[in-house]
């Protein structure tokens, strides 16, 4: 059985130690603060109920750091809120990351180039079979 | 022998029925006089629909039969067009009393093709007509008629609702029938050309339906549809009703998800070619309640020009569960548990409600993650559109933030988007929060809010009990300037002061961005000043220190309720009064700088002394990265510092020669320290 938990880890630190690709050196990605590890703690604990709508086609990666519902009809009926859910949660989650983590870095300022860093990240370190948007339509990994 | 014939029937208005007899009769005059008959009808037109280049072709045989095909180029109706429609028949009878095909076929290209049965008797002065689209499925249309009016019957048997998807346009967001079966008759009489009533009974069985995204979609449904229509006499006003029973299947319409449990809808009302009245309606939603709802809908400008809808005793905790919930996703109400019953009654004009009540009956809030909670809250809430009105809201108890608040009773002033509250006093513990002046408005950008107040004593040790953090004394106590809300931070226009360990706290600059978010941020400067040592290392079983201190924390960010940032100064306060500190206190500030941290005298001579005289105390900290940068009394850049500046006799000076030690550890030996009630030796 594939250990999600591990797999969610890997995803994090690839992220983090992407910090030199960045462009602006003085953004710190691991920075570290108890906002952003119960944000980290949370995201980790709710992947791997995200990888079986991945996997499926269901959800997908956007450009800008997001999730979104792909098609829902991979989904049955009574599960379709729960991913709308999940996806609001994780999104949330998302967005509270990419604010604190440029909090943390004293530049609030920096978290929408933060924020296009990690949706690049997030699609490249993406498994193969998972669903992401560029320039605005769906492809398939 | 063949004839051709043409014609052009342009903006007349010619039903079928009398089209097929028109075309009929003329065969059946034809077929006297020749053996084959053709006639191209180029071009009809009615407001309901438009046919292009009609051909009939009659082909006699023997005894009073033949062949018949009619072909339609084109037939259009609304924005539907179907090329080449093929009607057959190679069994055609005729007789002075009878005509009938039981052989028949008719064919749409691309969208239906199944057999067709036509009996038609003259005498009886009627006509039937029936379809087989498929294997067990059937309909069949009755049509009988006199000088003056007629009346008909169409049975529906087990037809399939997906070949229906053909007809639905193609657009992404429709919600196309994938499957399901309808049975059960649809009855209509007219006069003339008029229609002067209608009725259904149908039933639908394992419907499914969805749009091309699966955001609208249901699956395995049971429906139970009637419903009729009246003419009344002599007006042009019709009285309708319908009845829907939802006996079983799901539903996913974005963001709501339900299941069908013998939910019903009955509509009735009355149609006068503008307007369609809504009266005494209903929707019963089982494990909800009973929603009762009337309307006026103008037909011109395809908008509700008045709707009101009512319920009473509505339960609180499906109607969250199964509507409101999806729609409370980004706000602090996400995840709740709701008891109680809500009555409402709303008012709409044009699209706009113009006024709303809402009462509360035994209602309990508790957040999910315990932030909040809110027992018993009975309210009746009134509000106009244009007008000023006055809600009763009554909290039996309740918490926020874990802090305990009691019984109160809120008259809160309505007027259109602005909330108004003169004055309330809130139990707060064993004290009380006054709040003044709240003001409340709602935005484009969501809910604003300012209000100020004070606070009347409340004891530390109830406060800390319900925080679940050290237990403290004494007393907190202070004067809350305007505190406002601009959708996102929460701030103190002015200083917030308290009091507490007999001495003042004034805080500046404070601010809370998100306060429901999921990471809190506050920020603020404090100044403490005249700290009673005493009371504070007591509560905290610091070891017995007397005297006054003064504390600065500038710049102090908590993120989440937890310190990630600060700039902390505590000094002694300028005055006269006993300066002594207990051996057990300097034990404990060494043991606090971790291991060689501090040099105080030897311990051999501390053995002689319980306690001690000071001159000076001075301890700074700067919190960066979760690290805490320290010094003593002066801001020395040197390796060492001074905690604690000796006087009197006997007197004691303790060095710090630690710069640095994680705030995480720092924390975790203080709370060992004043937990274990001991000393901590290293």
């Amino acid at each position: 059985m594939v250990n999600y938990t591990r797999y969610y880890l890997l995803l994090l630190c690839l992220l983090c130690a992407s910090i030199p690709m960045l462009g602006y050196a003085e953004a710190n990605l691991e920075i570290n603060s108890p906002a952003i590890s119960n944000i980290k703690q949370r995201m980790q604990s709710r992947h791997s109920e995200l990888v079986e709508y991945y996997n499926s086609g269901a959800i997908g990666l956007t450009q800008d750091g997001m999730v979104m519902v792909r098609d829902a009809n991979a989904v049955s009926l009574a599960k379709r809120q729960h991913v709308n859910s999940l996806v609001s949660a994780e999104n949330q989650d998302r967005n509270a990351l990419y604010r604190e983590i440029a909090r943390a870095n004293n530049h609030p300022e920096w978290e929408s180039k933060i924020r296009s860093t990690f949706g690049e990240r997030w699609i490249n370190l993406a498994r193969s079979g998972w669903w992401y948007q560029a320039g605005g339509r769906w492809k398939q990994k | 022998m063949s004839q051709y014939c043409s014609s052009g029937l342009r903006n007349r208005p010619i039903t079928v029925i009398s089209l097929i007899l028109i075309a009929c009769v003329l065969m059946l005059c034809a077929s006297t006089a020749f053996s084959r008959f053709a006639m191209v009808l180029d071009d009809i037109k009615h407001p309901a629909f438009e046919m292009k280049t009609v051909l009939l072709h009659f082909v006699s045989g023997s005894d009073e039969t033949g062949e018949i095909e009619i072909v339609i180029g084109e037939f259009k109706a609304q924005d539907y067009i179907w090329k080449n429609i093929r009607l057959s028949c190679s069994d055609f009878q005729y007789g002075r009393t009878t005509m009938q095909c039981e052989k028949g076929y008719v064919r749409i290209p691309e969208f239906i093709a199944f057999p067709v049965a036509l009996h038609v008797f003259f005498d009886a002065q009627t006509l039937i007509i029936k379809g087989f689209p498929a294997k067990n499925e059937s309909w069949e249309v009755a049509l009988e008629w006199n000088n003056t009016s007629w009346q008909g019957i169409v049975t529906i048997h087990n037809i399939s609702l997906d070949s229906i998807a053909k007809w639905f346009p193609d657009q992404e967001k429709t919600p196309i029938p994938g499957n399901g079966r309808v049975s059960g008759n649809v009855s209509f009489s007219g006069d003339g050309v008029d229609l002067r009533s209608a009725a259904m009974d149908l039933s639908v069985e394992e419907l499914a339906f969805s749009d091309r995204d699966g955001l609208h979609a249901g699956e395995n449904i049971n429906l139970s549809l009637k419903g009729g229509i009246n003419r009344t006499p002599h007006q042009s006003r019709w009285h309708w009703h319908g009845d829907v029973y939802w006996q079983q299947g799901e539903v996913f319409w974005q963001p709501i998800y339900m299941v069908g449990s013998d939910h019903y809808l009955n509509l009735q009302g009355i149609f006068d070619g503008e307007t369609i009245r809504l009266m005494e309606s209903t929707v019963k939603l089982n494990g909800l309640g009973i929603f009762h709802f009337t309307g006026i809908f103008n037909l011109l400008r395809k908008q509700l020009s008045t709707f009101e809808l009512k319920a009473d005793g509505v339960r609180l905790a499906a109607l969250y569960e199964q509507l409101l919930q999806p729609f409370l996703r980004n706000t602090a109400l996400a995840e709740i548990q709701l008891t109680g019953n809500v009555d409402w009654l709303v008012r709409m004009e044009d699209g706009v409600v113009q006024s709303l009540q809402i009462d509360l009956d035994e209602v309990n809030i508790e957040d999910a993650r315990n932030r909040f909670a809110f027992h018993r809250i009975n309210a009746h809430i009134p509000w106009l559109f244009e007008g000023a009105t006055v809600a009763d809201i009554s909290i039996l108890s309740g918490h926020v933030l874990s802090i305990p608040l009691g019984a109160v009773r809120v008259p809160l002033e309505l007027n259109q988007f602005d909330i108004f509250l003169p004055q309330v006093t809130l139990p707060v513990l064993d004290g009380h929060l006054k709040l003044e002046n709240f003001g409340a408005k709602y935005t484009e950008d969501g809910w604003r809010w300012k209000f100020n107040g004070g606070l009347s004593p409340i004891s530390m040790e109830a406060l800390t009990s319900a925080l679940q953090t050290q237990p403290m004394r004494g007393t907190l106590s202070g004067y809350i300037p305007e505190v406002s809300f601009d959708g996102n931070t929460v701030s103190v226009n002015g200083v917030l002061q308290l009091s507490v360990f007999d001495g003042s706290v004034v805080m500046h600059n404070l601010k809370l961005i998100e306060p429901m978010g999921l990471a809190p941020h506050l920020m603020t400067d404090i100044a403490m000043r005249n700290l009673d040592l005493e009371l504070l290392t007591g509560t905290f079983s610091f070891g017995k220190v007397e005297g006054r201190v003064d504390i600065d924390v500038l710049n102090l960010e908590l993120a989440n309720w937890v310190p990630v940032h600060f700039d902390a100064h505590l000094f002694s306060s300028p005055g006269s009064y006993s300066r002594r500190i207990s051996q057990a206190a300097i034990e404990n500030i060494s043991a606090l700088g971790g291991k060689g941290a501090v040099a105080a005298i030897q311990r051999s001579f501390l053995r002689f002394f319980e306690e001690f005289r000071y001159a000076e105390i001075g301890w700074r900290c700067k919190l960066r990265l979760d690290i805490c940068y320290m010094g003593g009394i002066d801001s020395e850049s040197e390796s060492r510092y001074t905690l604690i500046q000796g006087g009197g006799i006997p007197a004691i000076t303790v060095i710090g020669y630690n710069r640095e030690v994680g705030w995480q550890e720092l924390i975790s030996r203080l709370q060992r320290i004043t937990s274990e009630n001991e000393p901590i030796i290293q």
